[in-house]
């Protein structure tokens, strides 16, 4: 069960739809693993369903009315008889959309010897929405962030400074804040990262990248 | 202040009773029947708040705001059979299919070339445990009477965040406030309406 999740201004963004896509991306996936959230979530949203049933009406005609009386015809009701949904355990059904496949079905970049890097797309034009693949015991080297930086565990686990970090795990990293990752020695780790602009390596071995560093959003 | 459902009074004829309410009725017509009178009953009722809602903030201009509503009123047509009085109100319904169909509408404005829609952000939740469904519907019902106790400041700023699609930042600009003193308004009413964040 996830440890570290999104801050209560975060869900309540999230909740009414304010956040950039691929960061909503990024909490819909944590929610995905984490019960609690979730439930928060559905508070969150029915707080925006009250303010929405005391709205002041505005009119609204019979000729809207009538259009979309003659279009239902063309909008037949759809079954539910296997409802795709919250998939706990399982590749979140949205990750599965963007991916297209699995894992192992996506284009990787080589950044070192134990990390690779796979591009999503997700349509926003402000984000990066990446997966990153580090090998068991493998280290991300020191580098801090330009801008936030959310981060959400998908498979196998990995730590820093500040903690452990497994499946379902959410961090959100401020601009300035410097770690070196590592992940777990049992296995590989997968994560997600969200960024809106690139890293920036710290240490001296691996500075010479950074202006290949590029961020790849959309 | 209206007296909240403690959990541990109320039989099941009562609980049965608040479950069903006219608009749930009618989504359930809908979806057994594809009954016109109900949804006509329903798009009377709603038509008018999906409107507001798409108004909100000067967002949309008018003609968009009714493309909206119909877009809306023809989901409630399509997914009426997904819909659990169990679970939630009709109006907790509507108001998010109303919110996804606003953001889809805004990236599409916006040219947003996305393989994703708003509902594969928030996927129809599988069937919970009947326990987990009254708890749920217990605290929507908590949240809807505790409102009704948030002082002015709090609900203003909620508005902002909800009804017109602000962020937090952005209300804070336009109330002329301190980002800081929007979070934590924020998160005071959060806490009022005992919504459970337990970490």
């Amino acid at each position: 069960m996830a440890k570290f999740h999104p801050e209560l201004d975060l869900l309540t963004e999230h909740a009414a739809g304010n956040l950039p896509l691929a960061q909503a991306a990024c909490v819909s996936v944590h929610l995905n693993y984490c019960e609690q959230c979730r439930r928060a979530s559905a508070q969150l949203q029915s707080l925006g369903a009250t303010l929405f049933e005391g709205l002041p009406g505005e009119p609204v005609g019979d000729t809207l009315l009538n259009m979309v009386l003659a279009r239902l015809d063309d909008a037949p009701p759809l079954s539910y008889a296997s409802s795709a949904g919250w998939s706990a355990g399982r590749t979140p059904a949205i990750l599965q959309r963007l991916m297209s496949g699995d894992f192992t079905d996506l284009v990787w970049k080589k950044i070192t010897s134990t990390l690779r890097i796979s591009y999503l797309k997700t349509g926003d034009p402000n984000y990066e929405f990446a997966l990153y693949h580090i090998k068991a015991g493998g280290r991300i080297p020191e580098h801090t962030h330009r801008g936030p930086e959310m981060t959400l565990v998908l498979e196998g686990g990995f730590s820093d400074a500040d903690g452990s970090y497994h499946q379902g795990d959410f961090l959100l990293r401020q601009p300035g804040d410097v770690h070196a990752p590592t992940a777990v020695q049992s296995e590989d780790c997968i994560c997600l990262a969200v960024l809106d602009a690139p890293l920036k390596f710290t240490g001296m071995p691996y500075r010479w990248m950074n202006p290949f560093l590029q961020l790849q959003p959309g | 202040m209206a007296e909240i459902p403690d959990g541990t009074r109320g039989d099941p004829q009562e609980l049965a009773g608040r479950r069903t309410d006219e608009w749930s009725e009618c989504l359930v017509l809908i979806a057994a029947n594809q009954d016109r009178a109900a949804f006509t009953r329903f798009f009377r009722h709603f038509a008018p708040l999906i409107k507001a809602f798409a108004l909100a903030g000067s967002s949309l201009s008018a003609s968009l705001a009714d493309e909206l509503v119909q877009e809306v009123m023809l989901k409630v047509w399509q997914k009426a059979g997904g819909f659990n009085p169990e679970k939630a109100a009709a109006s907790t319904w509507v108001y998010t299919i109303a919110r996804n169909c606003r953001t889809d509408m805004f990236r599409r404005l916006q040219k947003f070339d996305t393989p994703l829609a708003e509902e594969d952000v928030f996927p129809d939740q599988e069937s919970e445990e009947p326990f987990a469904l009254l708890q749920g519907k217990r605290s929507e019902e908590r949240v809807r009477e505790l409102m009704k106790t948030l002082p002015g400041d709090q609900m203003q700023i909620l508005a902002k965040v909800y009804m017109e699609g602000k962020s937090h930042a952005e209300a804070a600009a336009e109330l002329d406030l301190p980002l800081g003193t929007v979070k934590s308004r924020v998160r005071l009413a959060i806490q009022k309406l005992q919504i459970q964040i337990d970490r």
